[in-house]
């Protein structure tokens, strides 16, 4: 089984030589005192072994001399000296105790003879000791020495006794001084073994000690070099601030800078520092703390880099000396984070704010008028008819409509006031520290900037727009003011195209109703919710009832009576004033029917039934009222439609709409154009349109017994009418004053509260009955 | 430091093996060369406690005397011709050989070689008796002595 090599950290690597250094010295240095203290030991064992060695030459003489002293009749005792030579020899060669020559020296111990050169010699020594002795002691006994046996292989020549004695005795000594100095050479020997020992020794330790040493530098270069190519290869930017300036950069700063090393260092660095970035960057020289810091560098290219660095001080590091900045580009991530900011804040169309910007300015806003005083105030602006632009001229003309728009409003306003877009064609302006005449002039500018012409799409198109002012009261917050602006736009929009106004409180409807009417409108056509009223239209000049007006009424189970000012409007954007505009059709078709058969109205009688402008646009009105009639077998000419001013003006989708009347007119169905008068009707139009009849405004009947401008008005509204071969409709007469005025004119037909209200079918039924009977009567 | 002398010292010793070695080979071609004239012949004598083993007779001429100590004492090997008598004069004490009587007549000599050692001795012989002995303490009386006859055989 193979197995992985143990994991090393590569900081760790370098350690292993120099242990191996270490290790090296000690053990050579170990084994050179080691090897002195054995070789102490052992000359100062050899120097008692020679001693000894060369006591035995002495003692051989000595013991000739005390044979011949002994045979010469004196006291000696050679025997002794016999004993001591032979226990003497035996040490030598086998070890032992070593008997002291009494008077002369110490006892010594000797360890056993190695060599076995000096062993041979021992050997032989002895058995010349003891050819000596015995003969010496043959000798001593007056037996024949030549009859004792040598054992040491000298061939003796010589008889005499004493002679032979002497040369054994000599040749004793002489083994003995040859002993002593074959240990003596074999001591050189050793002295220079451990010469070259002990060269050897610091010889293997200098060497390995050198190939560590150089395996470490090596090691250290590699780790440098490694450490070197990882800061080198990083992304990671490091640059080291010392005394004198940067220090150190590595070759990613230098490539992302497009310069020379050299270029940066010391004080260079500053020249590529962004001004903002130098107070930053030399804190962090300077104190050295611990964070993160964010400063630019502009590159060759003249590009600014922003980069982001974690400081670390690391001035008492003496291999580093200095304040190191890690740092990363982070000029993408900015840039993106700065685009996503703008994307969340901006609208991506025309740049201006968006909703959630305004909101946020208009917080910030109000939370300043509140503490310091003044006021702020809010412009919401809708475009008139941007989506007859948008069906016609197609997005791209209707975006750069909005282009248009939102460059004109930026020019309007101060550059301290905010323009915003949100979303379709709905645009809103924030003026800080306004009042109330300071904002109208500013709605004033905008609608006369917009008024001016703007070529969209190759076609020259005058804008116009409906704008609604809010201005701060009390504690009103952000939201509840644009509520109000919008409230305001809408009523502008309703009183005609190109104008504004100022909230007022009176105006208000509760967004909360609004919203989620839309789907209890649809629940409420569907459960039967809505009714028709109607209101009889009375002949001035016979007093006899005409016609009548039908009007759609709903009672919601939860919200009560809901007005058609509030629900009609609902109906045109979800898309449910078909379906109503339909209802109201069918019921009042049918019950005009009805009154027909039952033979209370007359051939003549009209049921008018209003049109809203959605609907015409919408186009499919022909289909809807064929049916209606088809349903409730009606006459085409019984039935009337009521269509405004507005709608038959408003571009091409108005002229959709004046063939689709066209077509109803012909086929029998009466027009009238309501509220005349308060529109911005072209002559021109009404004269092409297929017209029966004209309603004079409420507002201009009204006013006649008191605004002689309103006496105009009607008057002229009336002539006009009778000049086109028209009927004149007077409405909303309340009082006999009204009643007087419009019979003087020569107005055909009143309708008002004067006559009636608008009544249910049923009412409105016996109504007719009993003004039947009573015409009947008459 | 110490390892500084250490490096000396191997370094002076391995020039002097060197110088040796080289020495020794210079020995050794120059006795080759020798040995390859065939006018000089090979002689071995062997020395051993107490006794000289030597051919009886050789021919006159250059000879190379191979001298083997057998031990196990030192011994030593002293060349004379034709020595008066046929015994070696002696010193006062009468037991050792009197070298600086027989000066005249020593051809040659080999100092005391160790037990186990083989030294060479390289000698012109005229025909005639020589007489070749160890004179350290007792040998010759012990009898390391022998006689060698140089002449036609």
């Amino acid at each position: 089984m193979i197995r992985a090599p143990a994991f090393t950290p590569y900081a760790s690597r370098g350690r292993k030589p120099v242990v191996a250094i270490l290790l090296t010295f000690a053990l050579c240095s170990m084994a050179s005192i080691g090897l002195s203290i054995w070789q102490t030991a052992r000359t100062q064992h050899r120097a008692e072994v020679l001693r000894v060695a060369e006591r035995q030459q002495t003692l051989a003489s000595e013991y000739v001399q005390e044979v011949m002293l002994v045979r010469s009749g004196q006291q000696s005792d050679p025997d002794v000296t016999a004993t001591i030579l032979r226990l003497s020899t035996d040490a030598l060669l086998d070890g032992g105790a070593v008997p002291a020559v009494p008077g002369n020296d110490d006892e010594a111990d000797l360890a056993p003879a190695t060599d076995p050169v000096v062993r041979a010699q021992l050997i032989q020594e002895r058995r010349l000791v003891d050819d000596m002795t015995s003969t010496g002691a043959a000798y001593l006994d007056g037996r024949p020495v030549s009859s004792v046996p040598l054992t040491a292989g000298e061939h003796l020549a010589v008889t005499a006794p004493l002679t032979r004695l002497r040369v054994l005795s000599m040749l004793t000594a002489d083994a003995a001084l040859n002993t002593a100095r074959t240990i003596v050479a074999e001591s050189d020997s050793d002295v220079t073994n451990l010469i070259v020992m002990q060269a050897v020794l610091g010889g293997v330790g200098l060497l390995v000690s050198l190939g560590l040493a150089l395996a470490l530098v090596a090691a250290t270069r590699r780790q440098t070099a490694h450490f070197r190519s990882i800061v080198d290869s990083s992304t990671d930017l490091v640059i080291v601030l010392g005394a004198g300036g940067c220090r150190h950069v590595s070759r990613s700063v230098t490539a992302m800078l497009g310069v020379s090393e050299d270029a940066v260092l010391g004080d260079g660095l500053l020249r590529f520092l962004h001004p903002d970035g130098r107070a930053l960057v030399r804190s962090a020289q300077t104190s050295g703390r611990t964070e993160e810091i964010v400063f630019q560098l502009v590159n060759q290219h003249g590009e600014w880099r922003t980069l982001e660095a974690h400081v670390t001080d690391l001035r008492q590091d003496r291999a580093i000396r200095g304040v190191v900045l890690n740092a990363r580009d982070v000029t993408e991530r900015v840039g993106l984070q700065d685009e996503l900011v703008r994307q969340a804040h901006y609208d991506g169309l025309t740049g201006l704010a968006n909703r959630g910007l305004f909101r946020d300015r208009l917080e910030q806003a109000l939370t300043r008028s509140t503490r310091a005083g003044g006021s702020v105030g809010v412009l919401i602006l809708d475009l008139d008819g941007f989506k007859q632009v948008n069906d016609s001229l197609g997005h791209e003309a209707g975006d750069q409509l909005l282009r248009v728009v939102a460059d004109r409003l930026t020019e309007t306003v101060r550059a301290t006031d905010t323009v915003a877009r949100f979303g379709g064609d709905e645009f809103a302006v924030l003026i800080d520290q306004t009042d109330e005449a300071l904002a109208v002039s500013v709605a004033r500018r905008a609608l006369a900037r917009l008024a001016e012409p703007a070529v969209v799409g190759g076609r020259e198109l005058e804008v116009a727009a409906s704008i609604g002012i809010a201005l701060q009261t009390g504690e009103s917050g952000g939201d509840e003011l644009v509520r109000n602006a919008d409230v305001a736009m809408y009523a502008a929009k309703d009183a005609g195209r190109g104008r504004h106004e100022v909230f007022r409180s009176d105006m208000a409807r509760d967004p909360d109703e609004l919203l989620g009417l839309d789907n209890e409108l649809r629940y409420a056509l569907a459960r039967n919710e809505l009714s028709v009223h109607y209101q009889p239209t009375i002949s001035l000049s016979g007093g006899e009832i005409v016609g009548v007006e039908a009007l759609v009424r709903w009672t919601s189970p939860t919200r009560g009576p809901v007005g058609p000012d509030v629900f009609i409007p609902v109906a045109e954007t979800s898309g449910l004033i078909a379906a109503l505009g339909e209802y109201v059709l069918r019921e009042a078709c049918g019950e005009t029917a009805r009154w027909l058969r039952n033979g209370i109205v007359g051939r003549d009688f009209v049921t008018w039934v209003n049109v809203s402008t959605k609907q015409l646009t919408m186009g499919g009105m022909p289909g809807a009222v064929d049916r209606a009639l088809q349903t409730a077998g009606l006459p085409a000419r019984n039935l009337g439609l009521e269509v405004t001013e507005r709608a038959i003006m408003l571009g091409d989708a108005a002229d959709r709409a004046l063939v689709e009347l066209q077509q109803l007119h012909d086929s029998g169905v009466r027009i009238a154009i309501d509220d005349f008068g308060t529109g911005f009707s072209s002559l021109a139009r009404l004269r092409d349109f297929p017209v029966d009849m004209l309603k004079v405004d409420r507002s201009f009947v009204q006013g006649v017994e008191r605004d002689a401008k309103d006496v105009a008005i009607t008057t002229h509204a009336i002539t006009l009418a009778h000049a086109l071969g028209l009927i004149a409709v007077a409405e909303g007469i309340e009082t006999e004053g009204q009643l007087a005025h419009m019979r003087a004119v020569g107005c055909d037909v009143g309708q008002g509260y004067l006559f009636s209200r608008p009544v249910p079918a049923k009412e409105i039924t016996t109504f007719l009955a009993a003004a039947h009977d009573a015409a009947q009567a008459a | 430091m110490k390892v500084v002398t250490a490096l000396h010292r191997p370094a002076a010793l391995l020039a002097g093996m060197l110088a040796c070695a080289g020495l020794l080979a210079f020995a050794e071609w120059s006795g080759s060369g020798g040995s390859s004239q065939p006018s000089v012949r090979i002689v071995h004598i062997t020395e051993r406690d107490f006794h000289i083993r030597s051919p009886r007779r050789i021919a006159p001429g250059r000879v190379r005397l191979v001298v083997t100590n057998d031990g196990p004492d030192l011994h030593e090997l002293i060349v004379v011709r034709d020595p008066a008598g046929t015994r070696l004069p002696l010193r006062t004490d009468g037991l050792t050989v009197n070298e600086d009587a027989l000066a005249p007549e020593e051809v040659g000599s080999l100092e005391p070689g160790v037990p186990g050692s083989v030294r060479g001795l390289t000698l012109r012989l005229r025909p005639g008796r020589y007489e070749i002995f160890c004179n350290m303490a007792g040998h010759y009386m012990s009898g390391m002595h022998a006689v060698l006859l140089v002449g036609k055989p």
